[in-house]
């Protein structure tokens, strides 16, 4: 994470996300998948093919990509396809544009409530035997019952979780960095889903964003840098307010 | 000519070669990479560290941050938009330095009208238009947080003091000041051997002090797993960032 000023003089923090080796590895139609759109199969950072499934490795085969560590689905729409094999890159997201990113949060293990719902525990003295971190009373006399879902200890971590709405400030095309606004679930270096926003305050945020994805060895050349216009880069002078 | 005590003409002794100094390849001797360009241990990226130097490079190629030490008298000026002039001037002494990469901070103090001030700045912010050294000076320590306990004329620094000027090839002199503090209790226990402190002049009985001793751990020094030894990556990135900065 790093931090970055905004021409305003306003500072924020900011993660980095690498786009390493993605590949779209297949398409699946809207009748073969069942759902309401059609999806699309990406793989992201190479990995050893040991300790893969037989059916994974076909995938990858037929694809003509490298084994991949991780394989998410998208669901795109029709117009939106792209042919099996085809890399992405960091480019295919602009500055100014919102993203949501998913990933596996920090596993902590087993853990006590107090740590994994929050609860206030009970004092440290006045006669406290031997309870200090419990969680008390589970349920009335009357439910006869503990509901389902009740909070209590266990593995805590480690699971799939979204954080929504965030701005992307900077893109760096030389190295497919993208630099997302805030923090993003996973501990360092874990494998992230990067995806549009579907919050409707940012539906109509994306103006002209490369459609279905922006292609290497087409004819755009694109600056090693992209910024957001609001972004203070470190090539101008320093802020003063007129 | 001279004659020597024998009374034969002695023999011709040539002059003493000149020993030249040359100042110019002393300065160059002399590298000073600020402390964060260094990299914490830890499993980071090498990729991000690179993208992270990029940047500061890039800030300090516009923006002259110059060499200072803890202990150093600086003058900031800040861009602010509630001021008159719009810009704020704030003289005091380099307490610390934190935090690395882009968002390394340092501590001014002063004490202005008898209320000890301390600004944190950090360096990359767009938001500072100057940083002048007033006076160079170093300390026997590295983090000057004792003088909050001290008394306040070590902290006191005029406000529109003229700079001390400097040549470019002496070495930056140390102040072996013991400084004098305000009668105990203190914000921290300056006296244990953890602040390894060195500037202050402890006037507390001797019992104090053994008590004081009786928190060291001079197993600390031989622990090898503590050992982060920075000059290899010292060097590589100095070279890295004054070639950069040369061009």
């Amino acid at each position: 994470m790093m931090p970055i000023w905004t021409k305003s003089g306003k500072k924020h923090a900011v993660t980095l996300l690498k786009v390493q080796d993605c590949h779209v590895l297949r398409y699946i139609s809207k009748e073969e998948s069942g759902g309401k759109t059609s999806k699309l199969l990406v793989g992201g950072k190479n990995g050893s093919p040991f300790f893969k499934s037989e059916a994974a490795m076909e995938i990858f085969k037929e694809a003509g990509v490298p084994p991949k560590q991780k394989v998410t689905t998208f669901n795109v729409t029709d117009d939106a396809i792209i042919k099996p094999g085809t890399p992405l890159y960091a480019a295919h997201f602009r500055p100014g544009q919102f993203v949501d990113v998913t990933a596996k949060t920090i596993g902590k293990g087993f853990q006590g409530v107090m740590k994994r719902w929050g609860f206030k525990g009970q004092p440290a003295s006045h006669g406290q035997t031997k309870t200090h971190r419990r969680p008390g009373a589970i349920s009335t006399n009357k439910a006869g019952k503990v509901y389902r879902g009740k909070k209590m200890p266990g593995k805590m971590g480690n699971i799939y979780r979204t954080s929504f709405g965030l701005k992307v400030w900077r893109i760096n095309t030389k190295h497919d960095i993208i630099y997302v606004n805030g923090s993003v679930p996973g501990h360092a270096n874990c494998l992230v889903k990067v995806k549009d926003s579907k919050l409707p305050t940012y539906k109509d945020c994306n103006k002209n964003p490369p459609f279905p994805t922006f292609f290497a060895d087409g004819d755009e050349n694109l600056p090693e840098d992209l910024y957001d216009e609001e972004i203070f880069q470190f090539t101008d002078p320093s802020v003063t307010y007129a | 000519c001279r004659i020597s005590s024998d009374g034969k003409p002695a023999k011709f002794q040539p002059p003493p070669k000149p020993v030249i100094i040359d100042k110019q390849k002393q300065r160059e001797e002399k590298r000073f990479l600020s402390p964060e360009f260094i990299p914490p241990r830890g499993r980071i990226d090498p990729l991000k560290l690179f993208l992270e130097r990029k940047d500061m490079i890039q800030r300090r190629k516009v923006f002259n941050i110059p060499e200072f030490y803890v202990g150093h008298i600086l003058a900031v000026t800040t861009a602010d938009p509630y001021a008159n002039n719009k810009t704020n001037r704030f003289v005091g002494i380099c307490i610390q330095r934190g935090g690395k990469g882009l968002g390394a901070t340092f501590v001014l103090r002063n004490v202005i009208e008898d209320q000890g001030v301390e600004i944190c700045y950090e360096l990359y912010s767009p938001r500072i238009q100057a940083i002048e050294v007033l006076k160079l000076e170093k300390r026997l320590d590295d983090n000057l947080m004792y003088l909050r306990d001290a008394l306040p004329e070590y902290s006191t620094f005029d406000m529109n003091m003229k700079p001390v000027s400097h040549l470019d090839h002496e070495e930056i002199p140390v102040n072996k000041l013991q400084v004098r503090m305000k009668p105990k209790p203190w914000s921290k226990r300056w006296e244990r051997p953890k602040y390894n402190v060195k500037g202050i002049k402890f006037e507390l009985p001797e019992g104090k002090m053994r008590e004081a001793q009786k928190w060291s751990q001079p197993w600390l020094e031989f622990d090898m797993m503590r050992e982060y030894d920075t000059s290899k990556i010292e060097e590589k990135i100095w070279k890295e960032v004054s070639e950069e900065l040369k061009k």
